[in-house]
């Protein structure tokens, strides 16, 4: 018994020490997105970690001892409890859970995105190969309308400028029809509030839009293998995407939130520590913070 | 006198029939697994192989470096992190599982039993991504404030631990349908020798049912290596050679389901082909296992 | 009198240790659940439609119910015909039985991921299922037959070779013998392989969403795509809105499991009995 207590002493004492080395750690844990993830993509763009080889192909330039996640989830969840942790989500899924820090003096704010202060911020569009049917394409004049947009302003997101009146569909177009929406999870939730709004507006004529998320990538090739009738992608479309018939249709701007945990003594980043994190040059927070 | 006896033949004959029928059935059932493994098998080697051929086996198997967007891609850090990860849920899964396992064959009275056999069973129906929540919000935490570590807490270790809570209810279930499998005799026997029950579960009853427990950790094994959603919530998913067990590691599986959407071309060829890599690592574990059996009967 | 015997000792309480230590993980993961996710329930999220407020798991929950009923309906005939032929017709030491036992080991080993892409090209690209609960069951029903078949396997070695000798003494063929006398008194067995499979279905994802899609709607034909409460959850916690409501989810998942699995024990206890009756 006594040796049982002696061994249980020694393991709590070696535990302490060990928290307690873990604790005065200050080294950075950087958090990014997977790499067809569009958020990831427009951060990578504008925070300048794209490189260029030889032949001119782009590439990812971001520290390869980033924690590599696919989901915003466990993005806000990682930096919420861990004092030393950043990562970066979609300003439609800011909670508070984590801090958003200033970049270059501004706060991500829709106002501040609208009028280009906010330096990262990025495009939501759907994606269409060649004509399209036409009840998707009533589908797309109503997204594009001052209906649709005022949905998007009401979730969060920038509106594009100049939203047309709505004129209304023909019924004959879209009675029993099913409109296959799929691509970017990071446009997927305001998808789904213009989808029923959508059918809420011609809920006389059966009509049904199917939204399902996944990445903007994949929503490209949806499209593109038929699939899917529309494609979101939360980035611009790629050389090799719009030669192969994709094009993209701008919808709203989202910006993209630079996070960390709620008890960092860091608020306020320049683009360019910002860009040095990732790229594994500043290691430690001293460094950042002083 | 004719009738009954031309009644029985022909019932002779419809019996022979059914059986003969019955026994195509059966057959055929059991062929349909080898299909599925012939047709993934076709499937997968046919995207695999010309990969494989542009890309180069070598650099392929043993390159450390993975960076689709120029093209280079060595999976050497991925096998290393399934390798890792697996022989760490192994490591914590295997024992507990075991020993449960004994305990609910052998030593448990039957209302103990009756309440721990479902409690078992529930923890194989929850979907992996309950555990990768309970592994992101309650492990990782515990993990980084205990040890920390350059993963700071998403790590080999955690990934291991989460892993060898999966593949608990695994190894419980078919390991303790093993071991009621033995015949009471063994157990009498070595009891009338005047062993204890416990050095005849272990020595007699435990050695019996060795291979029904083997086949419970490959099913476990099967289990750790294809473990997706989980893993990637607290693995860290960096793709390059992990330097210890505190550091974050990906595996095949969160390679193949973070890289997937996007890919194309030759990096979706490289994916099916890392897909492929781990059906051959299977397939090895399989024959080894069969060999190991084999062993031992002759 | 026994003398003491401190190994017998030392294991003894190993494994009471070893029970123990699974007990407080269930309990523990379990609990886990229960409390973050028992104070979201609430009747919205069990709305006959689902809308992105309500965001009900409704169309969900059925759409899982008959997912796993599908897939079981494929594939539990095949994995219990696959083991009769096993134990009851193929003589030892065949080729074929070696070939098929490989092949099922092998398919017990292949990650669900894999199943998923393998599903994605061949039952939804291939055969042009689309992304549907058909291909989403075919390919769960590749995964979970190697469990079926080996667990069937185990309960009908684990009858004893009296009754098969009594059987066939009475004069009643093989076929006979094996439906009326084998399987019953291997039904618990089976259950069990069952109910594992149900678990390993009901909580599946990666082989879903490359096969059955992520529609949150209830299906009205097998070729409709239909996201199960595993794959719900999955999205409603993916991009972090909803993570309230996904544990409402697992709770719901966990209740549903636990309903199974003593529906199951009731079943298998209810025929066991009466193959006792019979005999």
């Amino acid at each position: 018994m006594k040796r049982l207590l002696g061994i249980f002493a020694v393991a709590a004492v070696l535990l302490t020490g060990a928290a307690g080395c873990a604790k005065s750690d200050d080294s950075i844990y950087v958090l990014t997105r997977e790499k067809s993830s569009g958020t990831r993509g427009a951060f990578v763009e504008l925070t300048g970690l794209e490189g260029k080889d030889e032949n001119g192909q782009k590439y990812d330039n971001t520290v390869d001892t980033a924690e590599v996640t696919g989901s915003t989830n466990v993005m806000l969840t990682t930096v919420a409890g861990d004092m030393n942790a950043i990562g970066y989500v979609s300003l439609g899924s800011l909670n508070g859970t984590v801090r958003a820090a200033k970049v270059d003096g501004v706060a991500p704010h829709i106002d501040t995105i609208r009028d280009g202060s906010y330096p990262i911020a990025r495009p939501f569009h759907v994606v269409t190969k060649g004509e399209l049917k036409p009840a998707a394409k009533a589908f797309l004049e109503y997204v594009l309308s001052t209906e649709g947009q005022g949905l998007v302003i009401g979730n969060g997101y920038v509106s594009i400028d100049a939203p047309r009146a709505l004129a209304d569909a023909a019924p004959a177009d879209l009675r029993k029809q099913t409109i296959t929406v799929t691509g970017s999870s990071s446009v997927t939730p305001l998808m789904e509030k213009l989808a029923e709004g959508f059918m809420a507006r011609y809920a006389g004529t059966g009509v049904k839009v199917q939204v399902s998320g996944s990445d903007s990538t994949m929503g490209v090739t949806d499209v593109l293998e038929g699939r899917s009738d529309i494609g979101m992608a939360s980035r611009e479309l790629k050389s090799s995407e719009t030669e192969r018939g994709a094009a993209a249709t701008f919808i709203a701007k989202d910006g993209i939130a630079v996070i960390v945990n709620r008890e960092s003594n860091v608020s306020d980043l320049t683009m360019e520590q910002i860009k040095r994190i990732y790229l594994g040059e500043l290691t430690r927070w001293a460094e950042v913070t002083a | 006198m004719t009738a009954p006896v031309k009644k029985g033949r022909a019932q002779g004959l419809l019996q022979r029939n059914n059986e003969a029928v019955a026994r195509f059935v059966f057959l055929a059932a059991a062929c349909v697994c080898v299909l599925c493994v012939a047709l993934i098998c076709a499937y997968l080697f046919a995207t695999a192989l010309p990969a494989l051929a542009k890309i180069g086996p070598l650099q392929f198997l043993g390159g450390v470096r993975w960076d689709p967007n120029r093209n280079i891609f060595g999976i050497l850090p991925m096998l290393v992190g399934s390798v890792c990860v697996t022989g760490g849920a192994i490591l914590f899964g295997v024992p507990v599982g075991l020993l449960t396992a004994v305990y609910l064959a052998k030593f448990a009275g039957s209302r103990t039993a009756g309440v721990l056999r479902p409690l078992v069973s529930l923890m194989a129906g929850l979907p992996s991504i309950v555990y990768g929540f309970f592994g992101l919000v309650v492990l990782v935490p515990l993990l980084r404030e205990l040890l920390g570590g350059p993963g700071r807490g998403k790590s080999i270790l955690t990934a291991s631990i989460l892993l060898g809570m999966m593949i608990l209810p695994t190894i419980i279930g078919v390991s303790e349908s093993a071991l009621r499998a033995v015949p009471g005799s063994y157990h009498e026997g070595a009891l009338a020798l005047g062993a204890s029950h416990e050095r005849s579960t272990f020595f007699v009853v435990l050695p019996a049912a060795k291979s029904g427990i083997l086949a419970s950790i490959v099913l476990g094994v099967g289990r750790a290596v294809g473990e997706t959603m989980a893993v990637v919530m607290v693995a860290g998913n960096q793709a390059r050679l992990p330097g210890g067990v505190l550091e974050g590691v990906r595996t095949m599986t969160a390679n193949i389901v973070l890289e997937m959407g996007y890919a194309q071309d030759l990096h979706r060829e490289a994916l099916i082909a890392t897909a492929t890599a781990l059906f051959v690592f299977i397939l090895l574990i399989n024959l080894l296992l069969a060999r190991v059996k084999r062993g031992d009967r002759a | 009198m026994k003398k003491p015997d401190v190994l017998s000792f030392l294991l003894r309480w190993l494994v009471r240790a070893a029970a123990l230590v699974t007990t407080v993980l269930v309990l523990v993961i379990a609990g886990y659940v229960l409390i973050n996710g028992v104070p979201q329930l609430k009747p919205s999220l069990f709305a006959l439609k689902y809308t992105t407020s309500n965001v009900s798991m409704l169309p969900a929950l059925l759409n899982t119910l008959m997912m796993t009923g599908l897939s079981l309906f494929i594939a539990a005939p095949l994995g219990a015909f696959s083991a009769i032929y096993l134990v009851e017709y193929a003589k030892r030491g065949n080729r074929l039985v070696k070939v098929i036992r490989l092949a099922s080991e092998t398919l017990a080993g292949i990650p669900s991921i894999v199943y998923g892409l393998f599903g994605l090209i061949f039952f939804v690209t291939a055969l042009k299922w689309g992304y549907s609960l058909l291909a989403g069951a075919f390919t769960l029903a590749m995964m979970v037959l190697p469990v079926l078949m080996r667990t069937t396997e185990e309960a009908l070695l684990a009858v004893p070779d009296s009754y098969r000798e009594g059987s066939f003494g009475l004069g009643a063929g093989r076929l006979r013998t094996v439906f009326t006398i084998v399987l019953p008194a291997a039904v618990p067995g089976i259950l069990a392989g069952v109910i594992l499979a149900v678990g390993r279905v009901a909580g599946e994802t990666a082989a879903l969403i490359y096969t059955a899609g992520a529609l949150e709607e209830l299906v009205k034909s097998p070729l409709d795509s239909a996201a199960t409460l595993s794959v719900h959850m999955y999205h409603l916690a993916g991009e972090g809105l909803h993570v309230k409501e996904s544990y409402a989810t697992a709770v719901v998942l966990m209740v549903m499991v636990l309903g199974i699995n003593g529906l199951s024990s009731l079943a298998a206890g209810k025929m066991s009995k009466g193959g006792k009756c019979a005999s």
